[in-house]
């Protein structure tokens, strides 16, 4: 071995109820999922891991797509490859998860990445968890003494902080089956087209009946804090009115910039940021709209 | 990094992990933190699969594992554990090329080389699920395979070409034919 | 003209022998040697070869805290205590000279006083295992009195005054943070812009941009018993580094040997970092009496060589009504970073190619090299012309703009032709070659541009196409940077086979091929004969830096002298053999023959083992030295290069008029390179180039903070063109204006390939727009809001 990684010790547990039973008796514990994320912050030296707990070895329970009883289920350790060539994906109301496979990483990171590393990374670039708002989704967490659910508005609590408790896992995201004349978009723009972070990331949901907007749910990477938040004053605002651009310029240029403040940084403006935003939001929008009415 | 204690070093077991690389058995010693990449370049002996940038972001050390495209480099050694590697010294036997070489050879494309092992199975792992890819598709299957020389537009006709030999039953050419 | 040295005679004989023939190798496809190698795998670059060694140590660098700081004191005692830790190497231990500085000596390879930028090494810790090293570095204890960092070129000089500004100094022992002052004084420029009818003007600035090579920088050092060193490294120049290695470790050149086995990308990028690490892995060595291994991850190759020189210029042009170019004048500031590295060359090659490919009867020209705490500056492919490129081709297209002449007619109008002077007085006669007219005509013809300028002017809607032209020249070789040879060895060996070395390397843009095909052409022996045998110092000759896009040029020149005299006496033992004159001899191997009597032949072994009996050597070494290059320091006038690759790139782009974001459609690169030697080289460097450039135009820029930290240091925050990005059609056209002094006539092509690029795109983006853009890369987010000020956005 030549270039390294720090080095710390690897917990393989057999199978769900020894990674809770470990996490809850080691606090030293910090669970990887494909370990894209975690083993670059190791390496960088963000993350000091004395030793990682491998769920990888919780494939075997933990890694499944169901779509039961109206509620559509992910196995957190379903990778990202395993979602996008799912049947799912391919049903229009969820176009918007295909989006997210035309733009997440790269081939091989989606080989190992997973669904719920992704939602647990509390990024502003997690592209799932920000598909995850728009679907009202929700996480589940286990602990060696019981589970609790979470709706994914409620998860994040600052920059790669949640509020999953030490002992506990992420084991699924799960989000109820969308009504039939809906369908959702995501969008990621950058100055690269192939393997780009993206300035900015939206991820809408839209429920269309005789073009009257009857439900919709926008995300973005950030609207101030530094995770993915959803722009309800925006959504708000468009619920119930009829679809038009004249609408979707007056949420854009009047309501979305009072509910979101973006950063300036050395990638882009806070000026640039925001007139993205809006950009692609009506995109995205028109995008579901044409997706709604059989445009794919 | 955190400086660790001499009486603490043992904590960092020895694990035997058992690896199939290219249809062979190896019986490896590895460390909690090691990283299959190492494994394969200095403890096998596989250094086709090159380290870009150790970060998954650059695509030189992907290997398929268990058929699936993967960065070595992000890989703990004790996940590959039983697991089938194929890296490109595997891709074709002994005195032959695969169509993708022959293909990649057929298209001029080589220049320093060092991106080629990591295109090379990023495009088995596309043709082995899309015996013939378009343009688009083919761009998204190579979209993490950074190449600085810019042989790109060539990979595009390489892959082409390639799944038409596969198609054609021409899978493995002679290794001698190919050479200048 | 009679006073002409051998080898150009030479060279300059088979120039006009071979001006008419048929090549059977030269110009043609032709598989390159070790394609076969390396696309199975097989092929080792530098860090692969650690896999042999297994008592190897790891040598681990620990860079200093802060960008500028004085070092009061280091402490290596904890670390040297550290469980593992086989040694710790400061500025102390060093047995030689304390510095890898490339043109000047202002860089120590271990500071001890002083750190000026975050890549500085304060100490060196070996141990076995790396992570053991790397752990160690927590425990190096330096005490440093931080000092203001300096980012900004602009706070060390005035870009109009060009004053040096009060500023804490990076280099006291210097006095002074100008590194180099270059000049061109030529004509009247006064009177120039007093007479102008048009005057257009403009600042530009350029970012550092990072060579990205996939193989990160690696060097493996062997002990050897007499107290020398054996250095497998990645790196362009061998025997720069040999010249380095021996300086640190106060020995005399012969007891280091370099060896350099396949490298994986270089673009100028592993010139002169290799010196560090070929340093540092010998001292290892050398202190542990065992094979130490070097090599920096992606990381730490990021911040710690040398990138594209950042520019920031001001540039005027005076210019009549009917387009004719009256005088230009421009104020060039680069960025050198903490240390000089190749920056005054590149700054002088900045300054010779400032004006452009133009008649310019009167300029006055300023470039000045500063230094900055940023990571340091230096070579990197087109070494100072694609800064100056991108201004003065937005300045001509600003100018065709003000004049409403079409951009290719205000460029045919001011070009060098045959017979011209050039801005330095230098007078291009026909032996020069001068091909960019009709580059110029090719690229207009096939990129169709009359038709899509016009087309494409009249757009609506969101998604805007837009077309651009630049054009570029690139002076060969070296010039008067130094001294400019080359060397080859060919060996016949007994069985035919034949052993070619040459100590220029191949970093992948298959040099040493063209080469071969060169040798391959004047023997008439097949390349499939040839073993290329990898530079080694202690085996090929010097043959000078793998550099300045002078392989083909240069080292194909000393390749057809040692063919040249091996095929006279070749020649000669064959005329015996066959019974006719040397020059009636045909060689086609594996036939030999004479050309009035094709039916006898004999075989190519049975005349290289006649040769063996004859006593008639078969091995060959050949030298080239460039004709001197001629430069006044006050006025830069003379001849500053021996020659000059000229080119036209047209661009064509689709604009988002919401987002600002940038699709390159097609690019269409028409280059005079006097003879395609390699073609498929040839062409591979067209379209590497024109990625390269495009990522140069559009997205590459490595940030520093305002404490001079990289912001980006790796692959996915520092944007290098993806498959994604590229156009769908690169279109490669070569012209071929034969500059006599060249093998076959061959010119460079290796950097001109990138220095068209970014401004072409850019004036694409100009012309899909409406707007002009004054700064690379021009991201979206400056599209976008030039069209927001512009008020052309949709919010």
């Amino acid at each position: 071995m030549v270039i390294c990684i720090p080095r710390f010790n690897v917990y393989i547990p057999k199978d769900v109820s020894d990674a809770l039973n470990a996490l809850s008796q080691r606090k030293d514990l910090i669970p990887m999922g494909g370990g894209s994320d975690l083993l670059v912050l190791i390496r960088s030296g963000i993350v000091k891991a004395d030793t990682v707990l491998d769920l990888w070895p919780l494939r075997k329970e933990l890694a499944y797509i169901k779509r039961e009883n109206g509620t559509v289920r992910i196995g957190a350790l379903t990778t990202v490859s395993e979602l996008c060539e799912s049947d799912l994906i391919k049903d229009v109301r969820y176009a918007g998860l295909a989006d997210v496979c035309k733009k997440f990483s790269t081939p091989f990171i989606r080989n190992i990445a997973t669904v719920g590393g992704n939602v647990g990374a509390a990024h502003p670039l997690s592209d799932i968890a920000l598909m995850l708002l728009v679907l009202n989704g929700k996480v589940k967490l286990l602990s060696k003494n019981g589970e609790r659910e979470v709706n994914i508005a409620k998860f994040f609590k600052g920059k790669r902080r949640t509020v999953r408790n030490h002992d506990e896992i992420i084991a699924e995201v799960s989000f109820t089956e969308t009504p039939p004349n809906s369908s959702t978009a995501f969008i990621k723009f950058d100055r690269r087209w192939g393997h780009a972070m993206g300035y900015v990331l939206v991820g809408a949901y839209m429920q269309l009946r005789d073009n009257i907007i009857k439900d919709v749910r926008i995300a973005f990477d950030s609207t101030g804090n530094p995770y993915p938040e959803r722009v309800w004053t925006t959504e708000e605002f468009l619920k119930g009115k009829e679809f038009s651009d004249e609408l979707i310029k007056q949420a854009l240029n009047n309501v979305l910039p009072k509910e979101m403040k973006r950063i300036t940084d050395y990638r882009a403006s806070a000026e640039y940021r925001l007139d993205l935003s809006k950009v692609l939001l009506r995109r995205a929008l028109l995008k579901i709209k044409s997706r709604i009415e059989g445009g794919g | 990094m955190s400086v660790i204690p001499r009486e603490e070093w043992d904590k960092y077991p020895d694990i035997e992990i058992t690896l199939n690389v290219n249809g062979k058995d190896y019986k490896v010693k590895v460390k909690p933190y090691e990283r299959l990449l190492d494994v394969l370049r200095y403890k096998l002996g596989f250094t086709g699969v090159k380290e870009g940038c150790g970060r998954g972001e650059c695509g030189a050390c992907v290997v398929l594992m268990d058929g699936k495209l993967v960065p070595s480099c992000l890989v703990l050694a004790v996940r590959a554990n039983g697991s089938k590697v194929l890296t490109v010294e595997g891709l074709a036997p002994e005195g032959k090329l695969h169509a993708i070489q022959k293909a990649l050879l057929d298209t001029y494309a080589v220049q320093c080389g060092f991106c080629f092992p990591g295109v090379i199975l990023a495009i088995k792992a596309l043709l082995d699920r899309n015996p013939n890819p378009t343009d688009e598709e083919i761009k998204d299957a190579l979209s993490g395979q950074l190449c600085r020389c810019g042989s790109y537009l060539r990979f595009i006709k390489a892959v082409k070409l390639a799944a038409q030999y596969i198609r054609e039953g021409k899978e493995y050419f002679d290794e001698s034919g190919a050479r200048g | 003209m009679s006073e002409l040295p051998e080898y150009v005679r030479i060279v300059e004989e088979i120039f006009d022998k071979y001006k008419d023939k048929e090549f059977l190798y030269v110009g043609k496809r032709i598989q390159r040697w070790d394609a076969v190698e390396k696309i199975k795998g097989r092929v080792l670059f530098t860090a692969d070869f650690a896999k042999y060694y297994r008592n190897a140590v790891f040598v681990y660098s620990v860079r200093t805290k802060y960008a500028h700081a004085k070092i009061k004191s280091i402490d290596i005692s904890e670390a040297q205590r550290y469980p593992g830790v086989l040694r710790v190497i400061t500025a102390k231990d060093i047995p030689g000279v304390n510095d890898v500085g490339y043109v000047i000596p202002d860089q120590p390879l271990l500071v001890s006083d002083k750190a000026r930028y975050i890549g500085d090494i304060v100490a060196l810790i070996v141990a076995e295992d790396p992570n053991v090293a790397k752990e160690a570095g927590e425990l190096i204890k330096v005490d440093y009195e931080k000092l203001p960092v300096i980012t900004d070129p602009l706070q060390v000089i005035d870009l109009r005054t060009l004053k040096e500004k009060e500023h804490p100094l990076i280099h006291e022992e210097r006095g002074s943070d100008v590194v180099a002052h270059f000049k061109i004084r030529k004509g009247d420029v006064r009177k120039a812009f007093d007479e102008a009818d048009v005057v257009v003007e403009g600042e530009y600035s350029t970012p550092f941009q990072e060579h990205a090579y996939m193989e990160p920088e690696a060097a493996i050092a062997l002990p050897e018993a007499d107290g020398g060193v054996t250095i497998i490294a990645t790196t362009q120049c061998p025997f720069d580094v040999r010249k380095a290695v021996a300086k640190v470790l106060g020995v005399t050149q012969n007891k280091v040997r370099v060896i350099v086995p396949a490298v994986g990308g270089g673009f100028g990028g592993k010139e002169d970092v290799a010196n560090e690490l070929g340093a540092k892995a010998a001292l290892a060595a050398l202190m542990t009496g065992r094979p130490a291994v070097v090599i920096h991850s992606r990381e730490e190759s990021m911040i710690g060589h040398s990138k594209r020189h950042p520019m920031k210029a001001w540039y005027r042009h005076a210019a009549k009504r009917d387009g004719t170019l009256l005088g230009v004048e421009a104020n060039i500031v680069f960025d050198t970073g903490a240390y000089a590295s190749l920056g005054p060359f590149v700054a002088w090659r900045a300054t010779v190619h400032a004006t452009g490919p133009y008649r310019v009867e009167a300029a006055r020209v300023d470039t000045l090299s500063v230094y900055t705490n940023n990571v340091y500056a230096g070579a990197f492919r087109g070494f100072g012309c694609p800064q100056v490129t991108f201004a003065i081709e937005s300045q001509m297209d600003a100018l065709a703009e003000e004049l409403g002449m079409d951009p290719v007619d205000l460029r045919l109008k001011n070009i060098l032709r045959e017979g011209d002077r050039t801005v330095h007085g230098q007078l291009l006669t026909r032996d020069h070659g001068v091909g960019l007219e009709e580059a110029i005509l090719k690229a207009v013809e096939t990129s169709r541009w009359y038709e899509k300028r016009k087309l494409f002017s009249k757009q609506v809607g969101t998604l805007r196409k837009g077309i651009g032209i630049a054009l570029l020249w690139h002076g060969n070789s070296i010039g008067v940077e130094g001294a400019d040879y080359s060397s080859a060895t060919l060996i016949i060996n007994r069985d035919g086979s034949i052993t070619f070395r040459v100590g220029l390397i191949d970093m992948g843009q298959g040099s040493q091929w063209g080469m071969v095909l060169i040798a391959s052409e004047i023997l008439g022996v097949p390349p499939s004969y040839f073993r290329v045998e990898q530079p080694d110092t202690a085996a090929t000759p010097d043959s000078g830096p793998t550099v300045a896009s002078r392989s083909t040029v240069m080292g194909g020149a000393a390749v057809v002298n040692a063919a040249y005299k091996l095929r006279q006496r070749l020649n000669k033992v064959a005329s015996t053999l066959l019974g006719c004159d040397p020059d009636d001899v045909e060689i086609k191997a594996p036939d030999v023959y004479c050309r009035s009597n094709p039916e006898k032949k004999v075989s190519w072994s049975d005349v290289v083992e006649q040769s063996f009996w004859l006593g008639i050597p078969l091995q060959e070494f050949g030298y080239f030295r460039a004709p001197p290059a001629e430069w006044d320091e006050e006025t830069g006038q003379g001849a500053p290069y021996i020659t000059y690759t000229f080119g036209a790139i047209i661009a064509e782009v689709t604009v988002d008029l919401e987002t600002g974001g940038v699709k390159v459609d097609r690019m269409v690169t028409a280059y005079d390179i006097g003879k395609v030697i390699n073609r498929v080289g040839a062409e591979l460097h067209a379209e590497g180039g024109a990625i390269q450039g495009l990522g140069y135009a559009l997205m590459e820029e490595v940030v520093h903070n305002k404490d001079a930290y990289v912001m980006n240091a790796n692959l996915s925050t520092y944007y290098i063109p993806t498959i994604h990005d590229v156009p769908d059609e690169i279109i490669p056209i070569f012209v071929e204006a034969k500059y006599r002094r060249g093998p076959f006539g061959a010119k460079g092509l290796g950097e001109p390939s990138i220095n068209g690029i970014a401004p072409a795109i850019v004036n694409a983006v100009s012309h899909a727009t409406g707007l002009r853009f004054h700064s690379i890369p021009l991201t979206p987010e400056k599209i976008y809001m030039a069209l927001k000020k512009a008020g052309k956005t949709l919010f």
